[in-house]
């Protein structure tokens, strides 16, 4: 084996081991990454960080809260939509934009907040 | 001109002091409903403690009352809260979303 494939390799088996370590860390918690999943909320702030904001097609109605829903709820809702289990034209439209590792990180972002400011 | 303004607010003021008590009883009968049909799952307190089920405490009362809806048609499909929704009323649904909407949220966020 050269040093350049070796390094490749060693790199390659990191890759996959990090983030199954990061896995196993959390025990039962979503895989999501919070940190991650904050660079992409500017899709979602649109709608659900502006209070009192309401839907406007096909039905009117709030806006639902969800910082601080569970990440697992937020996350299932999410393959939901992108599926086309669940029926929202905005949500569905944007959920099939995002990829399973996006929406397991917007599950922990909205989860987190939440939990974060309960905390303090 | 001057009657007809006075008599348009005496029954903007009389409808407001009327809907206050009917929002009340909404509340109280939500709660009794809420124990009988949601709580297991959502907890009485409307934060379910299994990440399964969605917290419900201080969510939007019209976003709760069209998701009882839409399960209730089948508009959106829950095996579980198909069965849940299908022997609700209008007014228990009205009146279940009222009482979650007006707990306190885990956190106490407006979005």
């Amino acid at each position: 084996m050269n040093p350049k494939t070796l390094r490749t390799s060693v790199v390659a088996a990191f890759c996959v081991a990090a983030p199954m370590a990061a896995f196993a860390a959390d025990g039962a918690a979503p895989a999501g990454n919070a940190a991650e999943g904050a660079q992409k909320v500017q899709m979602c702030q649109g709608c659900h960080g502006i209070p009192g904001w309401r839907t406007a097609f096909p039905e009117v109605y709030s806006v639902p809260k969800i910082a601080g829903q569970h990440a697992a709820y937020l996350e299932k809702a999410l393959h939901e939509y992108k599926d086309g289990e669940r029926s929202h034209p905005s949500m569905r439209a944007i959920a099939a934009s995002l990829s399973d590792r996006d929406i397991a990180n917007l599950a922990a972002y909205y989860g987190q907040t939440g939990l974060a400011a309960t905390v303090r | 001109m001057m009657n007809v303004r006075i008599l348009i607010s005496i029954a903007v003021l009389a409808a407001a002091v009327a809907s206050l008590p009917a929002q009340a009883a909404d509340v109280a009968a939500g709660a009794a409903k809420v124990k009988e049909v949601c709580a297991a799952c959502h907890g009485q307190d409307g934060n379910s403690a299994n990440a399964d089920y969605p917290r419900l405490a201080g969510q939007h009362r019209d976003y709760l009352a069209k998701a009882l809806r839409d399960y209730k048609s089948g508009a959106r499909k829950n095996a579980i809260m198909g069965g849940m929704t299908a022997a609700l009323t209008r007014d228990d649904i009205d009146s279940v979303a009222a009482y979650y909407a007006s707990l306190p949220p885990v956190v106490n966020s407006r979005y």
